[in-house]
């Protein structure tokens, strides 16, 4: 974390101003924004001719990023699966899966699986047709920041194997789709959520190239690029949506307020911050959404709201190490060298007591909170938080809601 | 980051990745939108937001540059665009590529009226405007009086091609680029052709690039079709040139027309005011509109008719990636087809996957496939696997009848009498015999690639109705083509009256699934049957020979000196320069009588120390034919010299064939000399090859040669010379047939002719000489030195031939036949045991039957190919039939191009020249051996048959009798062949007596047993005696020498 975003030049005071305006009721944010607002931003396709789908997106504080998508036939591997076989391949999935589901949901799941399966010609996937890379400039791309970031960005759009089940051609055949997310300005804010949005943006607007050919052929295209297609369908948007793809955002929270969208200098106050992955998929019965819950990789409790037509669905959370933690802390004037005239009583005291109250002072300014006094917060982040913050966000109207309805918006190229 | 653009970063990261073609990084900067550009997509943006949006997520509009082009806005984008397709590769790598189009607006519209365009149109580097093509005074018409420039769209050019070529009509033609790039992918064939016609002078056919020109370039519309895109921007071309051209200040301005099939075409046409033209109408209006339509194809006019009809006759055909997936996987295979010589309901082809062809039966299994296409076909189950015919089946006879009119009505595609003729077959496939055993039979499940090309045939009087002879009423009539394995075509015409009895050019359109026959159109009239230029030019059209008089940039090339051109005096002279001075040696040449394009002279003197110098001298041709230039390009096509009886079609022009570069006599000549040390016993001592200069001292015929080398009173060094020369080639000669050479053979005659009239007068059967075999040996020797050296040199490039070793499967038959027959075996399983069971393949008191097997064991033979070295591995460099390990062709380069790139490369071999980029380029080499291989079989072919009709023209009016012997039984004839005449002749039974006499097949005895109206038995091998009359057939029109039966000797 720390080395995906500079260094803030903020003194403990100040922090511990902007810690004490955020912990108001309502949050009184520097930039004026409220608690639930995003900056703005501006957001565009289709900027890459060469590319099956491309968008840009620039926050107001200069942040941009560009996202390209190519899309490759890719010949899959081992075409000729058995059904046993085909059971060994999945066991590993299974097995996790047991681990966080009692034995007789797992053998339900399983049963399901198979179903769906064998109803959908067996349309399978594997988390090998998405090849993602994320760069940062200045920064190498094994830098730990740098995969950090893009394993929540695949993991946000692996988890429901929604999109790589669209990149299945035949049984002998699927899509290879490279994501190419790029930050082109230097990382001013924690850059996750830009390039979640903008990878977003990019993948509404690909389009494959229309298949021709039938059954398991060789596959074969249409040569008109105006017959493609969007691999997220827009035929009936915007009335009834279908699904599109997962968003993660950036949430934090400081005392009791959960902050969308944070800046760089509220994150570095943050109690603790996460990255929420929310997808969305097309209306299901209720007993699949509880059992999509369940594959949630995440580190927190999961739930999941089943809308009127679409379903948005908790993909994964993550704790991001915030800044914060890694301030220096405010120095109470208790113990303050500087501050020694107003805290001590009599001035021809001895050496001793003096010594004495400074060591309590250090004491305290280390473990009681002092008011007015930065301190570095600790600790992981509460259980009544977390719910909250997937609450606000899956909730009908809410903030995931709404982010995906204002991307909808953009026009795609 | 700082130091990096953008565009750099992202380039490399999307090119690097993907491998795909990413325009980002090609970005001009100037191009970057400016700040207006980026405000109106915002705007457009933000109009397009939700009413809800703005609560939380605000998307406004900053001060951002866009990255973004954007065409209705950026004022420096109007002379840009992009095409956007998507590109699959063979690899199966499917690709978005994205061209960017730069307008221009300086594309001349090349009409010699129009002065603006001369101004501004682009310059060549020396500063020269190409000239304009279109005539200022186009051809006018009743309909456009002032004069008229056409513009084909692309279905017009698909489908009246033989139209645009005529000479009578269709000048001033403007070609868009639009339509030619279409035209090239609907089919290449017919883009070359149009590409041809462009460059003709006189045709006056342009080329105008509207997709690069502002002015006429259109974008295509949200939900528009490619196809309605591209006639939009058709019309707009014509268009833009009506408007255009009515600029100038010309008196009459030319009409510019949209010739077009396409009823909404020209319907829009007619709504935007752009003069449009239904194709057929315009040809009506035309002089000689009969002929004329006639050559316009049958598929469009069909479409009206396709409506009302559903009934098909064919199986569909499978679609392009099913037939690939299954060719990969190895459930189809894919090969050409080949229709039996015998029975046109029988085809074979031959796939990788198995030993023998496979064996395609019926008509629904060929399912339209024709002669030469490249076919997809499916393996049927084996209980439908069935043994190759023994039957004749031929389509004139069994389909005589049909009415062409009313060919969409019958029922099924298969007429009852085919159904029959199949019948009767299948009952035999019972024998145990390698003929009799069932073959894997395959249906045709799909064509990759068309071969179809023009076929010469003759109108079947029996579809011309009587009122069709008079009247000018179109109808459909079928053609019947020479070629025999080509099936029947249907065609339209209102000529068919006169195209009785004359020998015509066609043309198949296409051949849907419910039409029995392919349909075809009209081309051209070669004149009436049996007159000698028509049948020499249908020979000549059948296989492909390329017959026109040589163009003018080819006759360019030759010496500007013409015949006075001479071996320069002085040695000092460019021309010497590394040349061995060999004038001093006794050299001749020895040739057919009358050969004039002498390729080919020798020498031999003995040296001090016993052994002999031998050399042999070839026409040093690449000296006067330069790499790359028109005349090389003209002779790689042509590949050889076509050798017809009564005509010989040159490779290079006469000026060089017969008298530069051809080693006359008493005149001094470039060579290139290949000389060896031989030992007396004629082993190579030694082998060097240089260019030379020569002077033959006489110019032998065979005959002469021989006269003077058998007349002892001769001793003059030159006839000792050649005495040397014998003795030496015989010695070559065993030492060839010790090592496993073959001797085979194939009939071959001679037509005398009569000298005034060149009317064939007699047949003979070719001499063979000792001198013959002098010459002979001495070329192979040549050849293989050569290809030696330079397979040494060049082993990637090296030009060789090849000749395979025939698969143990071909003798199965014809050591079968010979075992039960004759009690011969046939040992075949290397080439020396093969020459020596042909040489014990003799019958007493017959010397003929020798021949006969040799004939027979040829026809078992591959071919012998050229071939690149680089392309085989050094085992598959054999040639089998010469039994040398490696062989090339040197040693004729007058009438071969293989041996003019050996020259060059031996050249290159000894330093005597550069290697010219185009004789080192392997991809080229491979192209050109394609293609010589080609001509070189179809010379022979134009040969023979060329031999085979002279042949039956001396025989017209006589009755001759003859020998023959039988060669192939069918369970309703046999073929026989008479080595008088060198043919080969089909005797039916019907033929034999009236009713048919009943038979009896024995497969495996090879005998057939006659009973009832005829009693005879006839069996494989026999001497019989035949009476060989030359025949009109009134039904056929067609006449050919027929064999009757006299009696079995």
């Amino acid at each position: 974390m720390a080395s995906t975003s500079q260094h803030l030049l903020l003194s403990p005071a100040e922090l511990a101003y902007l810690h004490s305006t955020l912990s108001l009721t309502p949050p009184l944010r520097p930039d004026g924004r409220t608690a639930t607002q995003f900056r703005p931003l501006t957001a565009e396709t289709g900027i890459l001719p060469g590319t099956n789908g491309s968008a840009r997106v620039c926050f107001a504080d200069g942040t941009e990023a560009v996202v390209g998508v190519k899309a490759e036939v890719e010949k899959t591997a081992n075409t000729s699966i058995t059904s046993e076989q085909d059971q060994a391949s999945r066991q590993p999935k299974q097995r996790r899966r047991k681990q966080q589901a009692k034995d007789q949901e797992a053998a339900k799941a399983e049963e399901e699986e198979d179903e769906a399966e064998d109803g959908d010609a067996e349309r399978r996937s594997e988390d090998e047709w998405l090849e993602l890379s994320v760069e940062i400039p200045g920064y190498r791309d094994d830098d730990s920041g740098t995969v950090f970031l893009s394993t929540m960005l695949s993991e946000a759009l692996l988890a429901d194997g929604e999109l790589t089940k669209k990149l299945w051609i035949n049984r002998r055949f699927h899509w290879k789709l490279y994501l190419d997310i790029i930050l082109i300005s230097p990382p001013l804010s924690y850059p996750l959520p830009l390039l979640s949005l903008t990878t977003h943006l990019a993948l509404l607007s690909t389009r494959l190239p229309r298949l021709k050919s039938e059954g398991d052929e060789d596959p074969m295209f249409d040569d008109d690029w105006a017959s493609s297609q969007f691999i997220y369908s827009r035929a009936s948007r915007p009335s009834t949506n279908t699904s599109r793809p997962p968003i993660t955002l950036l949430v934090m929270a400081v005392g009791e307020n959960v902050i969308f969208d944070p800046s760089k200098e509220e994150l570095a106050v943050a109690d603790c911050a996460l990255a929420v992955s929310v997808g969305e998929s097309e209306v299901e019965s209720e007993a699949e959404t509880d059992d999509a819950a369940m594959d949630v990789d995440a580190a927190a409790a999961a739930t999941a709201e089943v809308k009127a037509r679409t379903t948005l669905r908790l993909l994964s959370v993550r704790t991001i190490d915030p800044p914060s933690r890694l301030t220096a802390p405010g120095v109470p004037n208790a113990v303050n060298a500087a501050a020694w005239g107003q805290q001590g009583g009599g001035g021809g005291s001895s050496a001793a007591p003096v010594a004495a109250k400074e060591t309590t002072g250090l004491r305290a300014a280390e473990t009681g909170s002092v008011e007015g006094v930065w301190k570095a917060p600790r600790g992981g982040s509460k259980i009544a938080i977390i719910s909250t913050i997937v609450e606000k966000i899956l909730q009908k109207g809410g903030v995931a809601e709404e982010v995906l309805e204002g991307l909808d918006g953009v026009e795609l190229a | 980051m700082q130091g990096r653009s953008l565009s750099e970063v992202a380039s490399n990261r999307f090119v690097s990745k993907a491998e795909l073609n990413v325009n980002f990084g090609g970005m001009r900067t100037d191009q970057c939108g400016p700040l207006t550009a980026a405000t109106a997509i915002l705007d457009t943006l933000n109009s397009k937001l939700p009413k809800n949006f703005n609560s939380s997520t605000v998307i406004e509009t900053s001060t951002m540059t866009s990255l973004k082009r954007s065409v209705n806005t950026d004022p420096l984008s109007s002379n840009l665009s992009s095409k956007v397709y998507v590109r699959s590769t063979k690899s199966g790598k499917v690709q978005k590529i994205v061209r960017e189009v730069y307008l221009r607006q300086d594309i001349p519209c090349s009409s010699r009226l129009c002065s603006n365009c001369l101004a501004s149109a682009p310059r060549s580097a020396a500063g020269v405007v190409s000239p304009f093509v279109l005539s200022d005074r186009p051809a006018g018409t009743k309909a456009y009086p002032q004069g008229h420039y056409l513009v084909p769209d692309t279905n017009a050019l698909l489908n009246a091609m033989d139209l645009f070529e005529q000479g009578s009509a269709f000048f001033d033609v403007i070609i868009l680029q639009t339509v030619l790039e279409e035209l090239r992918n609907r089919s290449l064939p017919l883009y070359n052709r149009l590409i041809g016609l462009t460059k003709s002078q006189e045709k006056r056919f342009y080329v105008f690039f509207n997709e690069f020109r502002l002015e006429t370039y259109v974008n295509r519309e949200q939900d528009e079709s490619i196809n309605d895109r591209n006639d939009r921007a058709v019309r707009r071309a014509v268009k833009w040139y009506n408007d255009h051209l009515g600029q100038t200040k010309s008196k009459s301005i030319p009409v510019t027309v949209m010739l077009s099939d396409d009823r909404g075409n020209l319907e829009k046409a007619k709504q935007e005011n752009v003069p449009g033209i239904r194709l057929r109408d315009y040809v009506s209006g035309l002089k000689d509109a009969e002929r004329l339509l006639d050559m316009i194809a049958e598929s469009q006019e069909r479409v009206t008719s396709k409506e009302k009809k559903t009934e098909f006759f064919y199986p569909e055909y499978f679609s392009l990636s099913k037939m690939m997936t299954g060719v990969k996987s190895g459930m189809l295979h894919q090969g050409m087809f080949n229709v039996s010589p015998y029975n046109y309901l029988e085809g074979s082809i031959k796939v990788p996957a198995f030993p023998k062809p496979l064996i395609i039966l019926g008509r629904d299994n060929i399912n339209r496939s024709v002669d030469g296409d490249v076919v997809v076909v499916e393996v049927l189950p084996q209980d439908q696997w069935k043994a190759p015919s023994t039957k004749i089946i031929e389509e004139e006879a069994i389909t005589k009848n049909e009415n062409a009119d009313n060919d969409e009505g019958a029922v099924d595609v298969v007429t009852e009498k085919e159904r029959r003729a199949l019948q009767e077959e299948v009952k035999k496939t019972q024998g145990q015999t390698t003929e009799g055993r069932p073959q894997p039979t395959a249906k045709v499940v799909g064509v990759i690639k068309r071969n179809w090309r023009q076929y010469v045939g003759h109108v079947d009087p029996s579809s011309v109705s009587q009122t069709a002879r008079q009247g000018r009423k179109q109808e459909s009539v079928f053609l019947i083509p020479m070629d025999k394995k080509i099936p029947k075509i249907r065609i339209r015409t209102r000529q068919a009256g006169e195209l009785l009895g004359n020998r015509i050019l066609v043309t198949i359109d296409s051949w849907d699934r419910e039409s029995r026959h392919p349909v075809g159109h009209f081309v051209r009239s070669l004149g009436e049957l049996e007159t000698k230029a028509a049948e020499t030019e249908a020979l000549l059209l059948e296989y492909d020979v390329q017959y026109r008089p040589f163009p003018k940039t080819v006759l360019d090339c030759l010496p500007k000196e013409g015949h006075d051109w001479k071996v320069p005096a002085s040695t000092d002279d460019p021309g010497w320069k590394d040349r061995e001075d060999l004038r001093g040696l006794l050299i001749c040449s020895i040739d057919p009588v009358g050969c004039q394009d002498i390729d080919d002279a020798l020498h031999a003197k003995p040296l001090p120390n016993g052994n002999y110098e031998v050399g042999v001298h070839i026409a040093d041709v690449s000296h006067f034919v330069k790499p790359a230039n028109a005349m090389d390009m003209e002779a790689s096509i042509r590949g050889t010299t076509v050798y017809l009886v009564d005509k010989r079609i040159d490779m290079l022009p006469m000026l060089l064939g017969t008298d530069l570069c051809s080693l006359k006599p008493y005149v001094e000549r470039y060579a290139f000399s290949v000389l060896w040390e031989l030992s007396p016993s004629a082993d190579i001592v030694d082998v060097r090859f240089t260019k030379s200069v020569i002077k033959s001292r006489e110019a032998f015929s065979y005959e002469q040669a021989q006269l003077r080398i058998d007349d002892a009173s001769q001793q003059d060094d030159l006839t000792n010379g050649m005495r040397t020369l014998l003795m030496l080639s015989k010695k070559l000669k065993q030492k060839r047939m010790d090592a496993g050479a073959l001797s085979l053979s194939s009939p071959e005659v001679k037509v005398q002719m009569e000298s005034e009239t060149s009317d064939p007068i007699d047949v003979k059967t070719k001499e063979l000489l000792d001198t013959n075999s002098l010459v002979e040996e001495f070329m192979l020797l040549a050849n293989i030195s050569v290809a030696r050296k330079i397979y040494e040199v060049f082993p990637q490039t090296a030009i060789l031939r090849r000749h395979g070793a025939p698969p143990k499967t071909n003798f199965d038959e014809l050591a079968n036949q010979l075992k039960v027959k004759r009690g011969l075996e046939l040992r075949f399983d290397s080439s020396k045991a093969l020459a020596d069971s042909l040489d014990a393949c003799v019958a007493e008191g017959e010397p003929f039957f020798n021949t006969l097997v040799r004939i027979m064991a040829t026809r078992c033979m591959m071919s012998a190919e050229y071939f690149c070295a680089g392309t085989q591995s050094f085992p598959e460099f054999r040639h089998y039939g010469l039994a040398s390990e490696i062989y090339t062709h040197f040693t004729s380069p007058i009438r071969r191009y293989a041996d003019l790139v050996a020259h060059r490369q031996l050249a290159a071999a000894i330093g005597y020249e550069a290697m010219h980029p185009a004789v080192r380029a392997r991809g080229r080499l491979e192209a050109v051996c394609k293609n010589i291989n080609v001509r070189h079989r179809n010379a022979q072919l134009a040969g023979r048959a060329s031999v085979a009709y002279y042949v039956g023209q001396s025989l017209k009016g006589r009755v001759a009798e003859e020998d023959a012997f039988v060669m192939r039984i069918f369970s309703n004839g046999f073929v026989v062949l008479v080595p008088r005449f060198g043919i080969e002749g089909l005797i039916r039974l019907r033929d034999l007596a009236e009713p048919e006499p009943e038979s009896v097949f024995d497969a495996e005895e090879y005998v057939l047993r006659l009973s009832g109206s005829y009693e005879t038995s006839v069996e494989l091998f026999q001497k019989v005696r035949v009476r060989i009359r030359d025949v009109k057939d009134e039904a056929t029109g067609k006449r050919g020498a027929k064999m009757e039966l006299v009696r079995a000797v």
